[in-house]
């Protein structure tokens, strides 16, 4: 046999396999996404669930400017609307109305039964749920008709309106106990992940896609979704999310803030900056004696504050992708209180206020005090190039004034064990926000999240005040007080809203972004696609 | 040689045991635990849930336990299930064996038919512009990262000349094997560098030892001719050594190669034990991790009757 004929052969092997059936005119939208998920329950996955929300709806969702937005709910229960009331021993009613002719995917109706499911399985500890707290708090759940949901809560909790973010199906798992469900693989990988969203599932190909169709009676009308298909390849890595996207493979990608300006003179894609929920900061601990002996002392935080020169991590280190941040919620945000304002970079007076505490340069040019030198530790998460390249910067803007800065470089899993148990001196690090303002978690002295050892109970009691109301404008003066409280103590230095970096194609439509745990998606079912 | 065989396979159970044994240690000396995921996506969690993930997982358990109640469902085939998705670990791994094969396959393939060439070219004609180039080419091969390599391949094939897609298995919407093998071309030929680097070098080595030896001058001064002599005496003289080597490193095609699919994209073992790894998903670390061991204990097995067949004078007893 010859070698063209050998060719010949293997081009019409070749040829004889064309396309199969999946291309043709069908309207996909290829997203190149950033990691595999664990498993599409919304409310016991680790990763962030903005693919899940896209078949599993709930009551509410956030719009780009971290507002409630109702989705099953036909509105959202406020004393204004008359839905939400406070009965005489202090129980608060909430009325939820829920959209009619919605239906499973399976064709099942949806009905507010299915809401108190939900709750019920929240609650119960084995559901392992992130924010279970929250929904404690509610003490019953009643069903008047199939469209009413009446939530009885304990008290006033100004939270209320942002739970719910996802119903399961009661008649597909409504046997089952919270840990059944849990492990339950086929609503975890797809075969009974049962919503009522504008897709429904598809296909999940292990380490490669996962694969979603149009939902045709999704229950906002029959032109809705404006799309056929979804595809979400997983591709970890963000040198080749940027490479493929650059290739023309992706509509949709999320990149790294110091990759935008690679793809900004790339034809056919927009590359929007979301202001992500999430504030990078620097949090310093008084946990340990030696930490009250360094941070217990106002002058010494503030001095800190003055020497970071945030301006210029914002705008160089981060080349103007970032909004510097002076307040853990986000300027998106209602509750945001602009005149929160941290000191400016000013080392002059960040010397003097070291001075004033009796923190003099000694010869090496680390200031001390009583034989103690004036340095810390600052603890690293391995991978975590951008919060180490910040440490970085403040490790040599502190040196400038004095203070020395070592760095301990931790795995994820390590770095994560030794900041849950307080045993760190400072920290570079951010959380990602619900789009509920409150602080108390973070803040208060025994805030599940406040792992610093400051414990201040004037700030207490308003952050208590601010969780306690049903009046939006009392909460938005006490998260004010709260705010303009965090600078006066400078106890941790807020440093710039993270940047998602979204490279949408322009045949893309209606694409509003979402900087909370829902994402963009979130009102994918009025994207439309053009060919 | 049964007997050797079966005192092998024997020899293979107290070993395969104490290297369980050493890696659950490893597993667990990390710091850091399971319920560090909880936390990674960087989100408030309730403490509670935290404790019923633990408890749920069976890792609030003593140590000792935990080794024995894994051991106990493992000699029954059952390698418990993964910590962050609740699904048997060996279908999981299960899945991913086939593109794991199919890459290392195809990188080992490409390496072989290049290391060869390269390493014929440097044995039998030592010192030539060929062999300048061929060996060059090695040193280039071993010390450039196969990270760098990898997105430098795809900036060049995939973005500035559009010949070849980047990630995945195949084009979304497409299911043609002429799409599927044009996206195993970069990530094979990328992985296959490693390789091509290090058996060339020893096939080279080899040959040239060959050759240096008296039976090889003896069947030149008998007047054979230069192309019988490298067939019948160079040749199967040189690919002992290369033969072990290439085997032990046959291993890999059960384990898969972590970078190379991690920057290709490509649904493998390697990018898998990764996600384990941050998770700490303990039961699916241990089962990659075991089978990995076995290929390797298995295919030192193999190299050792390669090497029994490829040299008369070794005598497996």
């Amino acid at each position: 046999m010859t070698a063209r004929s050998l060719t010949v052969i293997a081009l019409g092997v070749l040829a004889a396999c064309g396309d199969g059936p999946g291309a043709g005119d069908r309207r996909i939208l290829r997203v190149a996404y950033e990691r595999e998920i664990d498993l599409l329950n919304p409310f016991t996955s680790q990763n962030l669930a903005d693919i899940s929300y896209t078949m599993i709806e709930g009551l509410v969702t956030t719009d780009e400017n971290n507002r409630y937005v109702p989705v099953l709910a036909s509105a959202i229960p406020t004393m204004a609307n008359g839905l939400l009331t406070v009965e005489p021993n202090g129980q608060v009613r909430a009325t939820w109305p829920l959209r009619s002719g919605v239906l499973w995917h399976d064709g099942a109706p949806f009905s507010a039964a299915d809401v108190c499911f939900t709750w019920r399985f929240v609650i119960d500890p084995k559901s392992e749920t992130y924010n279970r707290e929250q929904y404690l708090n509610i003490v019953g759940c009643e069903t008047p008709n199939d469209t009413t949901v009446v939530f009885t809560w304990s008290g006033e909790y100004a939270y209320y309106d942002g739970l719910f973010e996802a119903i399961l199906p009661r008649h597909i798992l409504g046997s089952m106990s919270a840990e059944e469900i849990v492990r339950y693989e086929p609503y975890n990988r797809g075969s009974k992940t049962i919503g009522t969203g504008p897709f429904r599932f598809a296909e999940w190909k292990s380490g490669e896609y996962i694969r979603v169709v149009r939902n045709d009676r999704y229950w906002r009308g029959a032109d809705l979704p404006a799309i056929d298909e979804i595809v979400w390849a997983f591709i970890p890595d963000a040198n080749t999310r940027l490479n493929a996207l650059k290739a023309g493979r992706y509509h949709f990608g999320r990149i790294l803030p110091v990759q935008v300006k690679e793809i900004q003179s790339l034809p056919g894609v927009r590359t929007h900056l979301v202001n992500s929920n999430s504030v990078m900061h620097l949090d310093l601990n008084v946990k340990s004696d030696r930490g009250r002996r360094l941070f217990g002392d106002l002058r010494v935080r503030q001095a800190i504050a003055h020497a970071i020169d945030r301006e210029a991590i914002a705008t160089q280190l981060m080349e103007g992708t970032v909004t510097i941040a002076n307040s853990p919620i986000n300027v998106s945000s209602s509750y945001h209180d602009a005149r929160a304002v941290h000191p400016a970079f000013d080392p002059a007076q960040a010397a003097a206020l070291l001075d004033q505490a009796g923190w003099t340069a000694g010869p090496d040019g680390v200031r001390q005090r009583d034989g103690e030198r004036l340095g810390f530790t600052m603890l690293n998460r391995a991978g975590a190039t951008d919060r180490i390249a910040v440490a970085q910067v403040i490790q040599a803007q502190l040196k400038a004034v004095g203070i020395e800065v070592r760095f301990e470089t931790l795995e994820s899993a390590a770095w994560t064990l030794r900041w849950r148990t307080g045993q760190w001196e400072s920290i570079v690090s951010a959380w990602f926000l619900p789009a509920d303002p409150s602080l108390t978690g973070l803040y208060a002295c025994d805030g599940a999240n406040n792992m610093t050892g400051f414990c201040d109970p004037a700030l207490d009691s308003i952050l208590e005040r601010s969780d306690r109301t049903l009046d939006p404008d009392r909460r938005k003066r006490d998260l004010d007080l709260a705010q303009e409280m965090l600078v006066a103590t400078a106890r941790t230095l807020p440093l710039y809203y993270n940047v998602v970096p979204e490279v949408v194609s322009r045949s893309i439509g209606n694409y509003r972004g979402s900087g909370t745990n829902f994402g963009s998606f979130w009102n994918v079912f009025e994207w439309p696609l053009a060919p | 040689m049964s007997g050797y065989l079966g005192r092998r396979l024997l020899q293979m159970v107290p070993l395969l045991l104490g290297i369980s044994i050493v890696v659950f240690a490893v597993i667990q000396a990390a710091p850091g635990g399971p319920e560090g995921a909880l936390l990674a996506a960087g989100r408030f969690v309730d403490p509670a849930a935290i404790e019923a993930y633990r408890a749920r997982l069976g890792v609030d358990q003593p140590l000792p336990v935990q080794y024995l109640r894994w051991l106990g469902a493992a000699v029954s085939g059952d390698l418990g299930a993964s910590f962050s998705t609740s699904r048997p670990v060996l279908e999981m791994i299960g899945e991913r064996l086939p593109a794991t094969i199919e890459l290392m396959g195809a990188a080992f393939a490409i390496a072989a038919l290049a290391a060869f060439g390269a390493g014929a070219i440097g044995g039998f004609w030592p010192g030539g512009w060929a062999d300048r180039i061929a060996t060059g080419g090695a040193f280039l091969g071993m010390a450039m990262p196969i990270f760098w390599l990898g997105l430098v391949a795809q900036l060049v094939f995939g973005v500035t000349l559009g010949w070849l897609p980047i990630s995945g298995t195949h084009t979304i919407g497409a299911t043609s094997l002429g799409d599927h093998f044009a996206h195993l071309a970069l990530p094979a030929v990328v992985l296959s560098s490693r390789y091509v680097a290090s058996w060339s070098r020893y096939f080279r080595a080899s040959l040239l030892q060959a050759a240096a030896s008296d039976h090889v001058r003896t069947a030149m001064a008998k007047g054979l001719s230069i192309v019988a002599v490298r067939r019948a005496h160079l040749l199967r003289n040189a690919l002992g050594p290369v033969a072990s080597v290439v085997t032990i490193n046959l291993a890999e095609l059960f384990t898969g190669a972590v970078v190379t699919e991690t920057i290709f994209a490509w649904p493998g073992i390697g990018r898998l034990f990764v996600q384990g790894m941050y998770a700490r998903d303990y039961p699916l670390l241990m089962g990659i991790l075991l089978l990995g061991s076995l290929a390797v204990v298995v295919m030192n097995l193999v190299a050792d009757l390669i090497y029994g067949a490829l040299d008369p004078r070794v005598r497996l007893r």
